[in-house]
């Protein structure tokens, strides 16, 4: 019917390799060899690479301390939002017994603090926070106006909710003398956030750019005091800011908030000793049951901190063992039986 | 632009099927009057007007016009209709209701134009498919809507060209020989001088056989031409209807005369104008309201078994994604609950500032969830399995195995949707004639007063037809003993040229392709191959039939030819005179297509009124009492007639008789015959006696009595009949020079050996029906010019009416004799399987014939109850009748049959055969076809009434139980194989004792369908290996299959032939029709359309297989793929575009190609090995325990692919879709590798879709992720990719998460594979250890096919076959492993075979000899058929007997393969071929029982080898 009549056997059917589905094709077969040769060489593979992962997950110094309970204080005071403008801090001292070497990387840690809650996420303007209308608040529900009407920026339930303890890092030289480790606020956020997906509306200063717009509800200061020291970091284009709008995956997260300087007492990373982090408790997480801590970390070639992928190589390395022992006993044992199956 | 005309056409159809609605309400009849006349109210004339009146007339009648229109849709409609038609698939409701379900905005989770695109997506590739279709029926549409025809217009006044969508009701149409007719209409003139047309139905009905049409009466008496002008005529008739049998009304004519239209004056639309040269007519009926579109439904929708099951899956998928979403709906409220009061921070409050109350939450995450979830639910799984199933359609239809090069067919899908069906049919319910057999009617032997004759030539000429379909290359012209097979040597030259043209030749040739090519010359001859036609007659009836042609000769001017013959002589003569003429077998010949052969003698028609009789009897004796009316009676008839008859009214001659009264060519034929016959005898008084051909008196160019056929292809005659027995015995007759030359309605001419032509004045001709089964002719002889009726009946009708005969009388002993011999010989028939007819005469005296013909003209002319008058008139006639003889034709079955059912039978398949035959053929073709085996016990149920009948299957059914017991081991056995054992030899289940078999008749059957018996016929035929049911009627095959299926719940498969198969395919799940020579009705109403019935055997098998395994596998996955989302939160960690395009994109193009392609076992394994079929009946691939068990392995690696990144990042700072694009590409590499562990066979195709699959994703990602920065909220995915590409934990979870995930699967299944290997699996196995000697014939046979490589030595080819073979020997052995010394020689010696030596050529020989089986032929796969039944024959030999075995019997083949190819070189006589043939057929007696004579081909092919081998 496809083909014309303009052979006398119109309808003989074309004899090519795939109308006959005689298509070459190698048959996978799942022979005992290569089952049993697969196991074995994924179980080395994967023992590999997890010993490897393991050794260099142990390399990484990692300090945890969890100040939700160590500044109960404070934490009582942030519960009643009317003492929103009371400071307060809270010093923890810490004893670091061996030097972290390398860079040192300090985070924020929340506990059951639902970054990833849908409503959550989706309550932000990102052309409003490219700069481009800084007026555009149309996603932000509930958190775009204020309540005269202004539009808030940055707008949304993201930014509203921004982490604003302040964190300092303090090195006890000696019983009495401490000094201020020397933290980098720059180069904590992805490149492609600071330059291309956060901008400040263009204008003479920042103050004059934001006119028009109101702070965030739960924010002390407008979005151009975020850090007055350095221009290149104010606004939108605040690295803490960044940091935090991008939001997290897991209600316990982590967030990148410094990372040492190094410079005099810290060229190797920091040195063991005394520390204490002197913390402007502002964010409440007793209220829904979070806490919060701070993290001082290095970093390996494969990143992560956690010895999880480590470990779970191991393990699927282990078990791929096992089961290839397990078959290669049942293999044996058939191959005594002389089945059909087995037989190299 | 191909939607235009449609659009335009379209207010018009719609309306004109209301119009249509409203007119049936109006009134029950149609009134068509010509278009050409003014309509009632039009006065001036003129062209202008002419066309007015010509659309008033249309649209006053409201008549459709003869534009064809079968598309569905227009360019305007097609939108809303072909939505409309989407929305009954629930699944799009379901899926465009959650697509708008994301725009309410409380509960929207994706962007709402995104969440349409999938949906949208899905609904417009169906559109595009439908609209595609439609395309295509359109253009079909355009095409026979362009086709031209001949219609009188009113202004040219002329016949002039019109396109067939322009032809109306009312228009007179002109058609000339051979034009296909355009609408239907009714016949008025026809340039025939007997106002006859005939008509060929092929296109309607598939009969070949031509069909006569009359010229409405009253308009045949028309001297002039017909001019349609002067119709005024008006013509009332029904309404259209769709019955193609029956057609009634009047035309009423200007002077309020009436005369009736029947059935004989209308000519069908799409029937071929044969054997006319012109006929004109009027337009009845047009377009969609002729009888042959009212009759063309379209392809019918069925739903497969597997998609029922698929459907309920989803249902539990909805289920589940409903559990899941409840589940956390409910958490996601318990945890609003918790932090309501808290005022977290990162709540996010309504705009008034209050926070939602948990409840309302929760129903908010349950509506969100169930859009996030939908992934749940495949949405592209219809879709996708549409387009595997149209794919797999097509591979089908393409296949090249089922092509039958005969009939130039393939096979053809009728049905879309239940390929996979195929694979899982547990009872085949099959018709005998024509599917089990050829439907290829051939006379075998016969019986004549008492004498048999065996006809052993004819024989073995059938022998070696059976043969030559097996053989493969050589046709070696055969030597002259055999005097018709000249004609193959005729065709030979032809037939090379042809086949090396071909690409693919060497498969079926020899006579096949002769056949073929004979079927090509002499296109649309139905009961015609070569097989048919030549039929080799027996010498000693020969020679008597000479004789006592040339008694006739010298005695034919006295005054009782006939007495002059002794009885038997007589009784021969009158046999083949019957044989010839007691038939309605139309003589054409070849050279003009379907032109009658044909001397117009004289206008006559039959014998139509008692005038008429007596007209033409009235010079004879007669003295009753009717004569005196009848003879003033005839005088007037004669005198108005004003014919030639009055002047030889009053000539007496009797011996003269008929020739002198037939005008004047008859005479000078007569005479000329006559002269010829004498001289013929003259001159072969002195010659031997052998027959030879008449030297050829006649001018006439069509009527050589020539009885061999190959003497050119102009001589011949072709007899076109309505049935196949008729025309067997007509090319019966002509063997013997009992040649039918011509038939008209009122004579019959015969040529006869000595007396050359012989016109016999046909009287009467009472046809044949099944409730007398039998006809008759009524004639007048030329000869002793006595009224003779020959019957030809079924034997157990024609016995019972033979005149009784006296005892005491010698003659009246003599006849006891002969008919008790007769009785005898026709049992020895049945028994052999033969169809038997007898054959028996009556002598009328002219007072008989006349008070006979009296009450019969009163019958015909009876009005009520006609039938039943003319009924009882045949009965008075057919009584006291003396019996001539007896003939056995030969219905052949198929190529293969037999081991086709044999294979069936191993896959697992019941085969019941549903027959109208009587019950002793029925068994003793299935004996022939393997149905039932001699050492089986068969089990006859017979029940003259109800009690009985219940008495005797309670009896069977006791016998059964008690048997049980004995049964039961092999039962247990056949169950546990199925698991556990290794793929076991065949053997070992057909020879674990005498199965049953179950033969029930028509009657019986009757009574066990009745409901308080079927459960006890069920389980007794459950307990039968096979069910014959005889003599059943349609009604009945159709309620077995009901039966069946609705109680056992199996799979039922029913294929059939003819027109009494439709119920039976319309009922089973799956109706396969053979496009055979009964018409087509069959295949109308089935599902696939086979060519013949050993093509179901790959039918079912591979492909059955193939598409369940393929659809199966697929259906799972896309369960499996579908539930691999665990979100946790109403949040969807994956990027939305991901999340929707995973399916329709990323995902599906590998398991597409993957359920398109994909060979679980390849075809020949499959083949070799039918029991794997098994899987597919116990539906192992997809049942709910796999449904779940995949869930389950589904969820754990969505746990994992979802855990290893969750940890991996967990207490990181990656951000929601730096951990959700991970676990994207884990999913996606952990299905292609799932898929990979899945897919049997890898083909380039897989591999790529696979690389695009893959590239696709990343190439999607990073495109989308770097394109713009701020566009797709709520994601926010700039450079996520790009970033991860960077970080190492990323590579490092993507190959740990799925490798973990496939980790279980991988094990289970290898453990699966080891310790409880299923059949498949094995057979799996057994394909890939034999590649070497099984893939690498394969390879080369389909490198030969290729067009343009140079094809291989055939001799090559057959050793590499015989080592594939061999590799299937041993593995159809139980411990075949141990073999592999016995079968390496083979395997590694494939090319070069001279160097094999001794080894391999024993080898080849015996796969010579065993290849051989009737089924074999040139492909290795069909080769490798035979085998089984080779180590069948020899279950109990061990793997060295085979070789062994051929060893000892190597010298006498070789020996005798020495001499065979001598001979043929030296071209010594046949004597010592047979002397040969003997031989070996003792020696192969001995050797293979089972295998069957065929000494021609085992020379050949064993002379073939030698020279080979040397």
């Amino acid at each position: 019917m496809k083909r014309g009549s303009h052979d006398c056997q119109s309808r003989l059917p074309d004899n090519t390799a795939l109308k006959q589905q005689q298509l070459p094709a190698y048959r996978l077969q799942l022979t005992a060899t290569i089952i049993l040769s697969g196991f074995f060489i994924t179980g080395v593979f994967c023992l590999g690479v997890g010993v490897i992962l393991l050794l260099s997950a142990k390399n990484i110094k990692e300090v945890e301390i969890n100040y939700t309970e160590k500044c109960s204080d404070c934490a009582k005071l942030r519960e009643n939002t009317a003492n929103f403008d009371k400071e307060c801090t809270c010093s923890i001292p810490f004893y670091l017994p061996e030097a972290m070497k390398g860079d040192v990387y300090m985070f924020y840690k929340l506990y059951g603090f639902y970054q990833n809650l849908y409503q959550y996420v989706l309550s932000r303007s990102n052309s409003q926070l490219m700069g481009i209308d800084i007026k555009d608040v149309s996603n932000c529900a509930p958190f775009k106006n204020s309540h005269n009407g202004i539009p808030i920026a940055p707008c949304g339930a993201i930014a509203n909710s921004i982490f604003n303890d302040t964190i300092v890092l303090s090195y006890n030289l000696n019983s009495s003398m401490s000094i201020k480790v020397p933290m980098l606020r720059s180069g904590i956020s992805w490149w492609t956030d600071k330059y291309v997906k956060f901008w400040n509306p263009s204008s003479q200063n920042l103050s004059s750019a934001f006119a028009g717009t109101a702070k965030p509800p739960s924010w002390p200061k407008p979005v151009y005091e975020l850090d007055e020291e350095d221009p290149e970091n104010n606004g939108f284009i605040n690295e803490d800011f960044i940091v935090w709008m991008r939001t997290a995956a897991f209600p316990t997260f982590k967030k990148l908030y410094r990372r040492l300087s190094r410079i005099q007492h810290f060229t190797e990373g920091l040195p063991a000793g005394s520390y204490s982090f002197g913390i402007t408790y502002n964010f409440p997480v007793t209220k829904f049951q979070g806490e919060k801590s701070v993290v001082l970390s290095t970093l390996t070639w494969s990143g992560g901190s956690s010895l999880f992928l480590g470990l779970a190589y191991t393990v699927t390395g282990a078990l791929t063992w096992l089961a290839f022992f397990a078959m290669m006993a049942i293999h044996l044992r058939l191959k005594g039986r002389k089945t059909l199956f087995h037989q190299e | 632009m191909e939607q235009e005309p449609a659009a335009a056409e379209e207010p018009g159809s719609p309306g004109a099927r209301r119009r249509r609605r409203r007119r049936r309400r109006e009134g029950r009849t149609r009134t068509v009057r010509s278009n050409l006349l003014p309509p009632p109210g039009a006065e001036d004339p003129g062209t202008s007007v002419a066309k007015g009146a010509r659309r008033r007339c249309a649209g006053t009648q409201h008549l459709a016009d003869n534009r064809l229109k079968t598309t569905k849709y227009t360019l305007l409609s097609f939108l809303p209709k072909n939505l409309f038609e989407q929305f009954h698939r629930l699944a799009n409701v379901y899926f465009v209701f959650i697509a708008l379900l994301n725009f309410v905005p409380a509960v929207n989770a994706f962007q709402p134009g995104l969440a349409l695109a999938p949906v949208l997506f899905i609904l417009a590739v169906t559109a595009f498919k439908d609209l595609w279709e439609d395309y295509s029926r359109h253009r079909s549409d355009h095409e026979i809507n362009h086709l031209g025809c001949l219609v009188f217009s009113r202004e040219e006044k002329q016949y002039v060209h019109r396109h067939w969508k322009e032809v109306r009701v009312g228009d007179f149409v002109r058609l000339r020989c051979n034009e296909i007719i355009p609408a239907d209409i009714l016949l008025l003139s026809s340039s025939d001088p007997d106002g006859l047309c005939h008509i060929e139905t092929a296109n309607l009905d598939g009969e070949t056989n031509l069909k006569r049409r009359q010229v409405v009466r009253g308009f045949s008496e028309l001297v002039s031409e017909f001019n349609p002008l002067t119709f005024t005529s008006v013509i009332e008739c029904e309404k259209p209807n769709n019955d193609l049998t029956r057609f009634r009304g009047c035309i009423v004519h200007d002077s309020g005369k009436k005369a009736g239209l029947y059935k004989e004056n209308l000519l069908l639309r799409g029937c071929t104008v044969r054997n006319t040269e012109a006929v004109v007519g009027i337009v009845i009926y047009a377009g969609h309201e002729t009888k042959a579109l009212l009759n063309n439904s379209g392809p019918r929708y069925k739903r497969s078994q597997l998609e029922r099951q698929m459907n309920c899956d989803v249902l539990w998928c909805v289920l589940l994604l409903v559990c899941m979403s409840l589940f956390s709906a409910v958490g996601h409220g318990l945890w609003v609950q918790r932090y309501q009061e808290k005022k977290s921070l990162f709540d996010v409050p309504e705009s008034d500032g209050t926070s939602l109350s948990p409840i309302t939450a929760a129903v908010y995450s349950f509506l969100t969830m169930i859009i996030v979830l939908q992934v749940l639910i495949p949405i592209s799984l219809y879709v996708s399995i549409e387009i595997v199933k149209v794919c797999q359609v097509h591979f089908i239809n393409q296949d090249i195995e089922l092509y039958d090069e005969e009939t130039d067919s393939q096979l053809q899908c009728r049905a879309l949707n239940i390929t996979e069906d195929l694979g899982q049919i547990q009872y085949i319910f099959s018709d005998k004639t024509g599917t089990l057999t050829e439907n290829k009617m051939v006379f075998r032997r016969c019986t004549v007063s008492g004498v048999e004759y065996s006809h052993d030539a004819n024989a073995r000429r059938l022998a070696r037809y059976q043969e030559a379909d097996s053989e493969e290359e050589e046709v070696v012209p055969r030597g002259g003993s055999l005097p018709q097979r000249g004609s193959s040597g005729s065709h030979q030259s032809v037939r090379i040229v042809h086949r090396s043209q071909s690409t693919r030749s060497h498969r079926r040739t020899g006579s096949r392709a002769e056949a073929k090519l004979a079927s090509m010359l002499s296109k649309h001859t139905a009961f015609s191959s070569p097989m048919e036609k030549d039929i080799t007659p027996d010498p000693k009836l020969l020679e008597k039939v000479s004789e006592c042609g040339r008694c006739l000769a010298f005695a034919r001017h006295q005054e009782h030819p006939l007495a002059h013959l002794s009885p038997e002589l007589s009784d021969i003569f009158d046999f083949f005179i019957a044989l010839t003429i007691c038939n309605t077998v139309v003589v054409t010949s070849p050279d003009q297509p379907r032109q009658k052969v044909r001397v117009r003698f004289e206008l006559k028609s039959p014998v139509k009124t008692i005038e008429d009789f007596l007209r033409r009897f009235t010079p004879s004796r007669l003295t009753s009492s009717c004569s005196s009316v009848g003879s003033v009676a005839a005088t007037k008839s004669a005198h108005k007639a004003g014919s030639s008859f009055l002047s030889t009214l009053p000539n007496d001659g009797a011996l003269l008789g008929l020739e002198e009264r037939l005008g004047p060519p008859a005479p000078a034929l007569a005479s000329n015959g006559y002269s010829s016959g004498a001289r013929g005898w003259a001159a072969e008084c002195a010659a031997a006696r052998e027959p030879q051909p008449e030297p050829e008196p006649e001018p006439e160019p069509h009527s050589e009595p020539q009885p061999q056929p190959g003497s050119g292809p102009e001589g011949e005659l072709r007899y076109e009949a309505e049935s196949p027995d008729e025309a067997a015995l007509v090319y019966a007759a002509r063997a013997y020079n009992c040649t039918l030359v011509d038939r008209l309605h009122d004579q019959v001419s015969v040529e006869l050996p000595h007396l050359g032509r012989l016109t016999f004045e046909l009287l009467h001709t009472l046809g044949f029906d099944s409730i007398r089964k039998r006809m008759s002719v009524v004639i007048r002889h030329p000869l002793t010019d006595e009224i003779n009726v020959y019957t030809k009946g079924a034997d157990s009708v024609v016995m019972d009416l033979l005149l009784p005969c006296s005892a005491d009388d010698a003659r009246g002993r003599h006849q006891k004799k002969i008919r008790s011999k007769t009785q005898n010989y026709l049992n020895l028939y049945a028994v052999e399987g033969l169809r038997t007819l007898c054959i028996a005469k009556r002598v009328l005296s002219k007072e008989e014939y006349a008070c006979w013909l009296q009450s019969h003209l009163e019958a015909e002319s009876a009005l009520d109850n006609r039938e039943e008058l003319l009924f009882q008139s045949a009965m008075r006639l057919e009584t006291n009748l003396h019996l001539l003889g007896a003939t056995g034709i030969e219905d052949r079955l198929q190529d293969g049959v037999p081991e086709t059912i044999a294979k069936l039978r191993q896959a697992g398949l019941q085969i019941w055969v549903l027959t109208g035959d009587k019950q002793e053929t029925a068994i003793n073709i299935a004996y022939a076809c393997k149905l039932l085996d001699h050492n089986e016990e068969v089990i006859t149920l017979n029940a003259e009434s109800q009690e009985v009948c219940a008495a005797l299957l309670d009896q069977c059914l006791h016998y059964v139980q008690s048997r049980s017991p004995h049964r039961a081991p092999k039962k247990t056995a056949g169950s546990l194989s199925m698991g556990f054992s290794p793929v076991y030899p065949p053997s070992t289940v057909t020879t674990a004792g005498p199965s049953l078999s179950l033969v029930i008749d028509g009657r019986s059957l009757a009574y066990a369908l009745e409901k308080n018996l079927e459960d006890k016929f069920l389980f007794l035929a459950k307990q039968c290996r096979s069910v014959l049911c005889c003599r059943s009627t349609p009604l009945q095959k159709s309620m077995v299959v009901k039966l069946v299926r609705s109680k056992l719940k199996a799979m039922t498969l029913a294929i059939g032939d003819g027109a009494n198969d439709v119920s039976m395919i319309q009922v089973a799940d799956v109706g396969v029709g053979i496009s055979g020579q009964e018409g087509m009705q069959a295949v109308m109403a089935s599902d696939f359309a086979v060519p013949r019935f050993r093509y179901l055997e790959r039918l079912l098998i591979v492909h059955g297989h193939w598409c369940y395994s393929r659809l199966a596998n697929m259906v799972l996955y896309f369960f499996y793929k579908n539930t691999f989302y665990c979100g946790f939160s109403a949040s969807a960690m994956i990027d939305q575009w991901y999340l929707i395009f995973f399916n329709l994109l990323f995902s599906s193009l590998p398991q597409l190609v993957t359920g398109v392609l994909d060979k679980d076992v390849p075809a020949d394994v499959l083949l070799t090995e039918p029991q794997l079929y098994t899987s597919g009946q116990n539906r192992e691939e997809y049942r709910p325990r796999t449904f779940w068990l995949n869930m389950a392995d589904a969820a754990f690696q969505s746990l994992v692919c979802f855990f290893i990144p969750y940890l991996a990042y967990y207490d990181s700072d990656a951000d929601v879709f730096t951990w959700g694009t991970p676990i994207t590409a884990i999913a996606l590499f952990t299905f292609l590798l799932h898929l990979g562990i899945e897919t049997k066979t890898w083909t380039w195709l897989n591999w790529t879709a696979c690389g695009f699959s893959i590239l696709l994703f990343f190439t999607v990602a990073l495109i989308y992720n770097a394109s713009c920065a701020t566009c797709y909220p709520p994601s926010n995915p700039y450079w996520t990719m790009q970033t991860l590409m960077g970080d190492p934990v990323f590579y490092l979870t993507c190959f740990m998460a799925p490798v973990a995930a496939l980790l279980p699967r991988l094990f289970c299944k290898a453990l699966q594979g080891s310790l409880f290997p299923t059949q498949l699996q094995l057979a799996r196995q057994l394909a890939k250890r034999s590649p070497e000697k099984l893939s690498a014939p394969k390879g080369t046979f389909a490198q030969g096919h290729v067009p343009g490589e140079p094809r291989t030595e055939p001799s090559e080819q057959r050793s590499l076959r015989a080592s594939g073979s061999f590799s299937q020997d041993c593995g159809s052995q139980a411990s075949w492993h141990a073999q592999q010394p016995a079968c390496s020689p083979e395997a590694s010696g494939e090319p070069s075979v001279v160097d094999m030596g001794v080894p391999l050529r024993e080898d080849t020989l015996l796969e010579g000899l065993s290849g051989q089986t009737p089924g074999a032929s040139s492909r290795g796969q069909v080769v490798l058929e035979g085998c089984p039944g080779y180590s069948r024959r020899k279950p109990t030999s061990t793997s060295r007997a085979a070789p062994l075995s051929s060893i000892f019997s190597l010298p006498s083949f070789s020996s005798l393969s020495w001499i065979s190819s001598l001979s043929l070189v030296s071209g010594l006589g046949s004597v010592l071929q047979f002397s040969r043939s003997g031989l070996q057929m003792g020696k192969r007696d001995g050797e293979f029982l089972a295998s069957r004579p065929q000494p021609d081909q085992d020379l050949r092919g064993l002379s073939g080898q030698t020279t080979d081998c040397f």
